[in-house]
């Protein structure tokens, strides 16, 4: 039973289950909500936040795993969403590692500058594996909308982040 | 040592990346199952989510969109209106054009099943342009497969699990058919004479009653002009046979507007002269040459993202096969290798881009169908023969 209880507390599952849940909510309410024509990444903003709140490391492997999550409903190839999407959340974790205890603002700068350049490395990852195309200057439009909104969210999402990511303390006694 | 295990899981990281893109590019089972697993566990998480954020979903709409929702409609209600007449016209053409198809032993898309179905989703990716219906295997749907709706194609389908299934849009920038691009045509020019006289002939004898007379026992005689006429009739001895003689002048001079000339597009012209009639003058019409039909060229037709219109490539500029201009009709090349069946209506050319040396122009394609606004798409139940899998 204890076994069982540390492996739902776990931060893999409860980063999966936050991933489905987000997902559901991009695949619905931000695939309606289209401001200016683009799709908000909320995918990505969870990928970043979680760099920012439990540093790059664990920023990446979130971040994959939100990105392959992500690339299970896209038709583009698997595994490229993945990759962005954690070098996303292993440059915003880098914000842990400039500064000592990250005031919010800059986290929220962290967030927005590694979600735009996600956004514009997405099409030249593309590029690379044969899908040609999406590089143009929409992207641009696309990059600020998202970085503009990750940034309003980075700081709530981060503690969700945090809150998925790092170990609780009863697990810790399970465990033993 | 730290730095050490961090560098080791990012390389781990990317090399599952590189692999998981390796399998999926090679068409992979495991990928492919992967995904259908993911979707089965993901699909209720997203319904229940779809029902919670509704509310929202169409508050922002109702904020956002009301106004142009509420001018879309009124225009759209005028445009039905036009279109009700246009419908009836062209669907006598469609019998009649299918007709002449089978008459003749062409292929056409009468003869493909289709299944209606409808969008539930579209693709949450500001990059592919995919959206999901609500029919799939079950229906006989399959990857490859065309889709189009009344105006015409849509795309093509990617992906078919059971009960849904993914289209991708024709403006999407790895999609490509083979189209045929009908030439610019010469002007077809319809002449009618500005002035027409007709003259009767001075001694005109009719009959007094003017109009086909018809007997008892079925026999009808037509008087016409220039010749007297006595109406007879063949019946038994008991009937009375009557004779009715009337003399008439008549002269009738009739002037028409000025010349107007009719510009076809699609039509090549040739000349006939009608034999002249009684008293006047010959008048011309035009009538399109079957034999100088416009030809067409093929090339191929590829999306280029969201807000750009689909280009023609590989056309040639040849002065033997006709200049290329602006309004033509594109359709679908059809044969073995292609995507599509024939002559399924795509759009039409809405510029052309000449380009130096061999390269050949460019043609930007206006889709007929408006990928802005689908609801219920017709999906052929035709797999093209490059879609089968082996």
């Amino acid at each position: 039973m204890k076994r069982f209880f540390a492996i739902i507390e776990s931060p893999a599952t409860r980063t999966f289950l936050l991933g489905l849940i987000v997902l559901s909510f991009q695949t619905t309410l931000f695939n309606t909500l289209r401001p200016f024509g683009v799709v908000l990444q909320v995918m990505l903003l969870f990928s970043c936040a979680s760099g920012v709140a439990a540093g790059s490391e664990a920023g990446a492997v979130s971040g994959f795993m939100f990105g392959l999550m992500y690339d299970m409903v896209l038709t583009a190839p698997m595994g490229l969403s993945a990759v962005v999407f954690g070098f996303a959340g292993y440059m915003a974790g880098g914000v842990n590692a400039f500064v000592h205890e990250a005031r919010w603002w800059a986290k929220i700068i962290a967030v927005a500058l590694a979600t735009a350049i996600a956004v514009l490395l997405y099409p030249a990852a593309s590029l690379v594996v044969g899908v040609d195309g999406l590089l143009g200057s929409r992207i641009v439009t696309v990059a600020l909308a998202c970085a503009a909104f990750n940034a309003a969210f980075a700081v709530p999402a981060a503690r969700i982040a945090k809150w998925a990511l790092v170990k609780p303390v009863r697990q810790a006694v399970w465990a033993e | 040592m730290q730095s050490f295990t961090r560098r080791r899981m990012i390389v781990v990281l990317l090399l599952t990346s590189i692999l998981l893109v390796t399998l999926d590019l090679r068409d992979s089972g495991f990928v492919s199952g992967v995904r259908d697993t993911f979707g089965t566990v993901f699909r209720p998480v997203e319904r229940l989510t779809n029902v919670v954020t509704k509310p929202v979903s169409n508050a922002w709409r109702g904020v956002l969109d009301y106004g142009e929702l509420r001018k879309e409609n009124l225009a759209l209600k005028d445009l039905l209106v036009k279109q009700e007449g246009t419908a009836i016209a062209a669907a006598a053409s469609v019998r009649e054009a299918q007709e002449l198809l089978a008459l003749n032993g062409l292929p056409t898309l009468a003869g493909i099943d289709s299944v209606t179905a409808q969008i539930v989703g579209q693709s949450p990716s500001n990059f592919s342009q995919t959206f999901e219906l609500n029919r799939g295997k079950s229906s006989g749907i399959r990857v490859g497969m065309t889709v189009t709706n009344g105006a015409g194609l849509v795309g093509k389908i990617t992906d078919a699990t059971l009960e849904r299934s993914v289209v991708m849009l024709a403006t999407d920038p790895e999609y490509a058919i083979a189209v045929k691009v009908g030439n610019c045509p010469a002007n077809a020019t319809t002449t009618t004479a500005a002035t027409t006289t007709t003259s009767l002939p001075a001694e005109t004898t009719t009959t007094a009653a003017a109009a086909p007379s018809s007997t008892p026992d079925g026999v009808t005689t037509t008087t016409l002009p220039g010749e007297t006429t006595t109406t007879s009739s063949t019946v038994p001895p008991t009937t009375t046979t009557t004779t009715s003689t009337t003399t008439t002048t008549s002269t009738t001079t009739t002037t028409l507007p000025k010349p107007t000339t009719t510009t076809i597009k699609g039509f090549t012209p040739f000349s006939t002269t009608l034999p002249p009639r009684p008293g006047g003058s010959g008048s011309q019409i035009t009538i399109p040459e079957t034999g100088g039909l416009v030809p067409r060229e093929t090339g191929a037709m590829e999306g280029r993202g969201i807000g750009r219109t689909p280009i023609v490539r590989f056309v040639q500029a040849s002065e033997r096969l006709g200049a290329l201009c602006e309004g033509v009709p594109v359709v679908t090349a059809g044969g073995s290798q292609s995507l599509a069946p024939p002559d399924l209506v795509v759009g039409i050319v809405a510029r052309v881009v000449n380009r130096k040396g061999t390269a050949g122009p460019l043609l930007e394609v206006d889709l007929a169908a408006n990928l802005e606004s689908l609801n219920f798409v017709r999906v052929l139940l035709y797999q093209p023969a490059t879609e089968i899998p082996r």
